[in-house]
């Protein structure tokens, strides 16, 4: 996985594979978002090609922290697999998503 | 039947002479006889013209009541036939709407379930398993991070322990030190000896609880780091094929429902015409019944010719009872009667009426054919 913040940190670019081996890079990308200041916190997923169940299990612990600081998170731009698995697991019910 | 009445027609045959002008026979008008010869082969022609219609009435006779016979089995035959398929018909009706209930149905321990109702079970099962997914990702990766914190925490811990330790160590140090000091100084330093002995059992003490407390400490790492391992383990098992599996799965229930709903229209479209059919075979059994009619009217003509046949004879012999020399017949024509034949395309048919035209008697060989022929419903092909 590769990450580049933009926007002041309140937006993260995430690239390649996003799996179980990426959650302590995860966890310091989450702190480095929610220390961003704003009201919305985008995690920009264009480039993302493949996320496997622990990558959207880390997702939705993100979302429990943004909801306890009354934060949104808006995952943009799925694409391929990553967007196939959004729809077959009801991500949009849970997240804003962005097409 | 027609009140063909023979002496009448004897008379009228009788009569022929003074109502025509042409001498008797045997007349006493000698100018006239050069005539009259001419005359009586006249009409022995027409006596042997007679003589062949009543011969060709008798054979149609025969040949219309063996028609009409052969017409009656072979529609009694038909309409057998024709009720069997009937009846075939209405099975066939039952079996394909049996597989009406095969394509949209299931037997699930005597009940039948739609197909319709197990892709939504199926469907609502799926979802279920993909959210437990979910939730087991999220609880792992919450343990996993949990866990991280624990391990960091004992790390720390493990540091105030060697700290502890050394000051423990500093501590036995200054006993010892203290204890030393105390012997020097003899008497005075009794007291100061007590407390020095009273830190060193303290200092011993305290070293015995850091090494269980170390010893408790790394048990608890030791379980930390077993924990973890398992249950990274457990979370880098990749579960994203069984959630995209559930996509797969509604794919093919999308095409089965799909295949179950053309399977249902074709099967509702062979019930729609096995219906037509059973109402064409039950039409044909009905129609089948004209042969009644037919006979019947067979019948008619039947007895139509035999009394033409009647009046033919009872003509003749009333006409040879006045005119005893119109006996002897005149050759038969047999130009018209070899036309006849030859306009017959069937051979048994021929042979029969050859048989009784050229003959006069029956052919009993022709006749048997054509009764078997009747028998067996065969027809010959021309």
């Amino acid at each position: 996985m590769q990450v580049q913040f933009q926007e002041n940190d309140a937006r993260v670019n995430i690239s390649g594979e996003f799996t179980f081996t990426d959650h302590a890079a995860f966890r310091d990308v989450a702190c480095r978002l929610f220390q961003a200041k704003g009201d919305t916190i985008v995690i920009d997923l264009s480039q993302l090609q493949f996320i496997d169940s622990a990558g959207l299990g880390m997702l939705l612990l993100a979302r429990d922290e943004a909801s306890k600081s009354t934060r949104k998170l808006v995952l943009s731009r799925p694409q391929g697999q990553v967007r196939r698995m959004f729809t077959v697991t009801k991500f949009d019910e849970l997240f804003t998503i962005q097409a | 039947m027609f009140g063909f009445n023979g002496n009448a027609s004897a008379a009228a045959v009788a009569d022929i002479p003074k109502r025509t002008g042409l001498p008797a026979a045997g007349g006493e008008d000698a100018d006239r006889e050069p005539h009259q010869g001419a005359h009586v082969e006249l009409l022995q022609s027409w006596m042997s013209l007679a003589e062949m219609q009543q011969r060709v009435i008798r054979t149609l006779v025969v040949e219309i009541q063996q028609t009409s016979g052969f017409v009656e089995k072979e529609a009694d035959d038909l309409s057998g036939r024709f009720q069997r398929l009937a009846l075939s018909a209405q099975q066939q009706t039952g079996r394909v709407n049996s597989l009406t209930e095969l394509a949209s149905c299931i037997e699930v321990d005597g009940k039948a379930v739609k197909i319709e109702e197990i892709a939504v079970l199926l469907k609502d099962t799926l979802g279920d398993v993909v959210e437990k997914i979910l939730l087991l990702s999220k609880d792992s990766m919450s343990m996993v991070y949990a866990l991280s914190e624990v391990n960091a925490n004992v790390v720390n811990v493990e540091k105030c322990m060697a700290q502890l330790e050394q000051i423990n160590s500093t501590t036995n140090m200054l006993a010892l030190n203290a204890r030393i000091e105390a012997e020097r100084a003899g008497a005075a330093g009794v007291t100061f000896r007590v407390v020095a002995d009273e830190v060193r059992e303290l200092s011993k003490a305290t070293h015995a609880l850091s090494v269980t407390m170390r010893s408790e400490l790394k048990a608890v790492t030791e379980g930390i780091a077993t924990g973890n391992a398992t249950l990274q383990r457990v979370a880098t098992v990749d579960l994203s094929n069984n959630i995209l599996a559930k996509e797969r799965l509604e794919v093919l229930l999308g095409a089965l429902l799909r295949r179950g709903n053309v399977l249902e229209g074709i099967v509702a479209e062979a019930v729609s015409e096995a219906g037509l059919i059973s109402a064409d075979v039950d039409g044909m059994i009905t129609g089948l019944q004209f042969q009644d009619r037919a006979r019947q009217r067979l019948e008619h003509v039947i007895d139509a010719l035999s009394v033409i046949g009647e009046a033919l004879e009872v003509n003749r012999q009333n006409t040879a009872g006045v005119a005893p020399e119109l006996r002897e017949l005149a050759p038969s024509d047999m130009a018209w009667v070899t036309g006849l034949l030859n306009r017959f395309t069937m051979s048994e048919m021929r042979s029969r009426f050859a048989a009784e035209l050229l003959r006069g008697t029956p052919d009993a060989e022709a006749h048997r054919e054509a009764v078997n022929d009747g028998a067996q419903g065969s027809i010959e092909l021309f």
